[in-house]
């Protein structure tokens, strides 16, 4: 029997190939593949900004999908820029964009919120901070729309069976999924947090690695 | 919907692939419409998944066909890739390192089909003695100069500021009270215990081993004064810590998956000025997993070591053990270094002579190449850039986006002039362009089309990970 230092190192099986999945599905992503797996109505968006001073500005706290959202528009408008304003350290680079993304918008300093706004370029600001006000002032009409209290468990139930779905390993075999029940309670528990969600669905499914027998009919289990 | 559909069958999907080998296998094309391809590219590289941030490396990649596919068609194409020798497989809790073959099709106009498979490799050697660095034997080193230059500033801020003010003041008080507690942390970790325990040496050797050796040491210290200590106890860890998320979400996981406490000496009493030497000795478990150094996603090996003393702060002091493997060397992990120290060598080497040959001899392309090869391991990538800077080359690039705002920290950035961000041309690097006022023109005009003109290389932009190039006012198109 092989110990658990063993398993780390020197497997020769994967942790997930039991239900056909080649990672854990509720692990960090890459920047695209959050894009390509967010499920957001991006198509009003696009319209709302394909003129200058127009802007939108997402609210909402943290977990809720400002930046998931952003990402997605990001991939979806080849001619868009997207940057993320860091809590430390000097504003990055703002590169010219139809629309210009900027998250953490809060966060812009001054002189460079001035250059920005005075562009007139179409922005889509991810905010905590209602910008509405520095931003007519510029001559922008402002859409402001809340992040999170669309969250329902039907949402969330697709949402996190599309990260099992671009976990799957093998493209012909059956994957595990959550159901409603499952996404029901984990609204119940968490709210509209989709990021606490995924941390704790990480742990659940964690423990479940290099499994093979003693599970419930070999299914994956998502909520205790 | 994607007008072809690939998968990859290799050869021996379920064996553990020794680092440096080659893997072999075929890949399949589905064609439901005729297309285009500008290249079936086959890559053999790894990708680390699980809490941390996802970070990734290319080690080989092979353009296995080029040309039309027409509908219906189901070609196979066999490859055979050399197998990257570091990082190893790795399966925890918070990390995992998987190696891949990935295949994708190059279409114009669409999404590029992809298909990926993961493999097991085990690697026969590891970082090299020189390469690894004891990241807590460093940090304290940094924490004592540090925290030196801190108290002499201080002291001559605020002593000479008090003078100036012709007395103490609430402002200068206040002043003080973010130092003074800095002062109190290092005085009750470090000063406390030496104060009764005296200087305590302390030591491991080899701070480099394979899984099942040995390491040995000694903890030698003469008591100043008579102490009461509850313990000297050793605890020897194994976890695994990664970073996710970015800014204000960025977040440090850590995972101790293996722990082990020895208790080196029980509870007594020291006499004051009589030596003590305490033998160390840690055996590592024969499965241990290597300790791993990535961006955002380290496996670490550490050997705690703490005097209890009661009511009174502890001594403490943190090992780390480098984990490599015990096969022949072959400067695998180092390999970031080891291109680092090619590339730069071939920089000052000279190589035929091309239309973008700089006068040290090396080509824009081959640069561009080993950035392009480096650029997700930001500590070789600064080395190279700091190497090759200052050579001018003749460039070509594809204009992206201007830049509205750079930074007002960027030194490069013309008086009246601007930067956009462009790429190379194969392979296709990112970079930052600083665009001279006399140039503005020209490059308005390029929209996003193809830039031929004559660049410095002035730096690598760490955040963006382009390279940056200034323009000379005489570019031609």
């Amino acid at each position: 029997m092989k110990t658990e230092l063993q398993e780390r190192s020197c497997g020769t099986t994967m942790p997930w190939q039991w239900c056909n999945l080649r990672r854990n599905p509720f692990g960090e992503l890459t920047r695209a593949e959050r894009a390509q797996l967010a499920v957001v109505d991006i198509q009003g968006i696009v319209q709302q900004v394909s003129q200058d001073h127009t802007a939108v500005q997402f609210i909402g706290d943290c977990g809720r999908g400002k930046t998931t959202r952003m990402l997605a528009l990001a991939h979806a408008m080849a001619d868009a820029s997207y940057v993320y304003l860091p809590e430390d350290g000097p504003c990055p680079s703002i590169a010219v964009g139809r629309p210009i993304l900027i998250d953490e918008a809060q966060r812009l300093p001054r002189k460079v919120g001035k250059a920005v706004f005075a562009s007139g370029l179409p922005l889509v600001l991810a905010t905590h901070r209602d910008l509405s006000r520095s931003l007519r002032r510029f001559g922008y009409s402002v859409d402001t729309q809340s992040i999170g209290a669309a969250n329902t468990p039907e949402l969330i139930c697709k949402l996190l069976n599309r990260r099992v779905e671009a976990s799957r390993r093998e493209p012909d075999v059956a994957v595990p999924r959550l159901s409603l029940h499952d996404a029901t309670v984990l609204v119940r528990k968490f709210g509209s947090d989709v990021r606490s969600m995924e941390s704790y669905l990480y742990d659940v499914v964690q423990s479940q690695s290099f499994v093979s027998l003693g599970l419930d009919h070999g299914q994956m289990r998502f909520v205790d | 919907m994607a007008k072809c559909d690939l998968s990859i069958e290799l050869d021996d999907p379920q064996a553990l692939h020794a680092g440096g080998s080659t893997i072999s296998g075929v890949v399949r094309v589905r064609v439901d419409k005729n297309v285009e391809t500008k290249g079936l590219v086959v890559t053999s590289g790894w990708a680390t998944h699980g809490r941390g941030n996802v970070t990734s490396g290319v080690f080989n990649s092979k353009t296995l066909f080029t040309g039309e596919w027409r509908s219906g068609d189901t070609p196979e194409y066999r490859f055979e890739l050399p197998v990257g020798s570091w990082p190893p497989s790795y399966h925890g809790n918070y990390l995992n390192i998987d190696h891949n073959i990935t295949a994708q099709a190059k279409i114009a106009w669409a999404f590029d089909p992809k298909a990926s498979q993961t493999f097991l490799m085990r690697p026969t050697g590891g970082p090299e003695s020189a390469a690894w660095k004891d990241p807590a034997a460093s940090s304290n080193k940094l924490g004592c100069v540090l925290f030196s230059i801190f108290s002499i500033v201080f002291c001559v801020v605020f002593f000479g500021g008090m003078i100036a003010a012709g007395g103490p003041s609430i402002v200068f008080l206040a002043i003080a009270i973010v130092p003074l507690l800095v002062g109190l942390g290092y005085g009750f970790k470090v000063l406390l215990p030496r104060y009764l325990l005296g200087n305590v040496e302390c030591s491991l050797s080899p701070n480099q081993v394979s899984p099942g050796e040995e390491v040995k040491g000694e903890l030698v210290f003469k008591p100043r004064k008579t102490v009461s200590i509850n313990a000297i106890k050793l605890t020897f860890q194994a976890s695994e810590r990664v970073v996710s998320g970015s800014g204000s979400n960025r977040k440090t996981h850590t995972n101790v998956f293996f722990e082990k406490e020895q208790t080196l000496v029980g509870e007594t009493t020291l006499q004051p000025g009589q030596e003590k030497r305490v033998p160390l000795a840690v055996q590592l478990p024969g499965d241990a997993p290597y300790s791993v150094d990535l961006t955002d996603n380290d496996l670490i090996w550490n050997v705690l070591i703490r005097i209890d003393i009661p009511r009174w702060p502890d001594w403490t002091k943190n090992i780390a053990i480098a984990v490599v493997p015990s096969g022949k060397p072959m400067q695998p992990a180092a390999a970031s270094a080891g291109t680092v120290a090619e590339a730069t060598s071939q920089a000052v080497s000279p190589v035929g002579q091309e239309a973008e040959v700089s006068p040290s001899g090396i080509t824009f392309t081959e640069t561009a190449q080993h950035f392009w090869e480096l650029r997700n391991d930001r500590e070789s990538v600064m080395e190279l850039a700091g190497a090759v800077s200052g050579l001018t080359f003749d460039i070509d690039a594809f204009v992206e986006r201007r830049l509205l705002y750079s930074g007002d920290d960027d030194p490069h950035v013309f008086k009246d002039g601007y930067a956009v961000w462009a790429h190379f041309t194969e392979p296709p690097l990112p970079m930052v362009l600083y665009v001279p006022h006399d140039l503005a023109d020209e490059f308005e005009q390029i929209g996003r089309d193809l830039w031929k003109g004559r660049g410095t290389i002035v730096g690598w932009d760490a955040q963006h990970r382009r390279l940056q190039i200034k323009l000379e006012n005489s570019a031609v198109i």
